[in-house]
């Protein structure tokens, strides 16, 4: 219990750090660990397939890419921020979180956890067998992705031959 | 358990209120991307920390698989689009595509 406590804070103050750095490459650094806390949180879930593709894809392939579009575009860490945005964000933050615990105090007192029967067979009998339209649609996405990002880098090709 | 998943929930949702006062309050859009990074991790610890709860782990673990895969395909469109938009406006302040704008 105190362990996944200690994660979840150090989840929640990494994706606040990632927002509040001022340094871009940091904050995706720190979106990075988030994602990390993420995975390990996922192991100690009982859920490994989930955990390994959080902290392979999320913390290591988006990171890249982040890092990637910050080397392109380097100086876009000249934006300037609302200097009241971070002023006002630890009132906010505390704000919620007290609204949060209260509303979360209340339905712990008022709805109970639905019972679920226990699932039978492996993942991935789960995963190919009962979600297999979830797989198909995957695929979609991923064309459509790679689709997306040839289309907007080759409406630019056309413009230079122009 | 339902202690924990009540606890799994508050911390979801603190993670989705850090992103939605980023996506409100800044300027930047790699800012605002992270900040869409930051809400789907919140979305994604309800989907896993539910799943537990409810004894549905596998289910939950491959709808939290599918959820990653979509998430990728969204920041790499996204920071496509973002490129192509500084190389435009030579800024990354969202401000500028108001520009856009009638």
């Amino acid at each position: 219990m105190v362990i996944q406590i200690l994660l979840l804070c150090g989840l929640v103050i990494f994706s606040g750090l990632a927002i509040l750095l001022k340094d871009l490459i940091k904050a995706a650094l720190s979106l990075a660990v988030a994602s990390l806390f993420l995975g390990i949180i996922f192991f100690s879930l009982a859920a490994p397939y989930a955990g390994v593709f959080e902290i392979s894809v999320v913390a290591g392939l988006i990171t890249v890419l982040f890092i990637l579009t910050i080397a392109l575009t380097k100086k876009g860490d000249e934006v300037n921020e609302a200097r009241v945005v971070k002023l006002a964000f630890p009132i906010f933050f505390i704000l919620f979180l007290l609204i949060d615990g209260l509303v979360m105090k209340s339905l712990l007192q008022k709805i109970p956890a639905l019972p679920a029967g226990p699932e039978a067979g492996n993942f991935g009998e789960v995963l190919w067998r009962q979600r297999t339209f979830d797989l198909v649609a995957q695929v979609g996405v991923i064309f459509a992705g790679v689709l997306a990002v040839l289309a907007l880098f080759r409406k630019k090709e056309e413009d230079k031959d122009e | 358990m339902s202690n924990l998943w009540f606890l799994y929930l508050f911390f979801a949702a603190l993670l989705i209120f850090i992103g939605i006062y980023c996506l409100l309050t800044m300027r930047n859009l790699i800012k605002l991307f992270i900040a869409v990074e930051i809400i789907s991790k919140g979305v994604s610890l309800a989907i896993v920390s539910t799943g537990a709860v409810k004894n549905n782990i596998l289910l939950a673990q491959s709808l939290a698989i599918t959820y990653i895969v979509v998430e990728v395909a969204l920041v790499a469109t996204a920071l496509a689009l973002i490129i192509n938009i500084y190389k435009k406006n030579k800024s990354l302040d969202v401000r500028l595509l108001s520009k856009l704008k009638g």
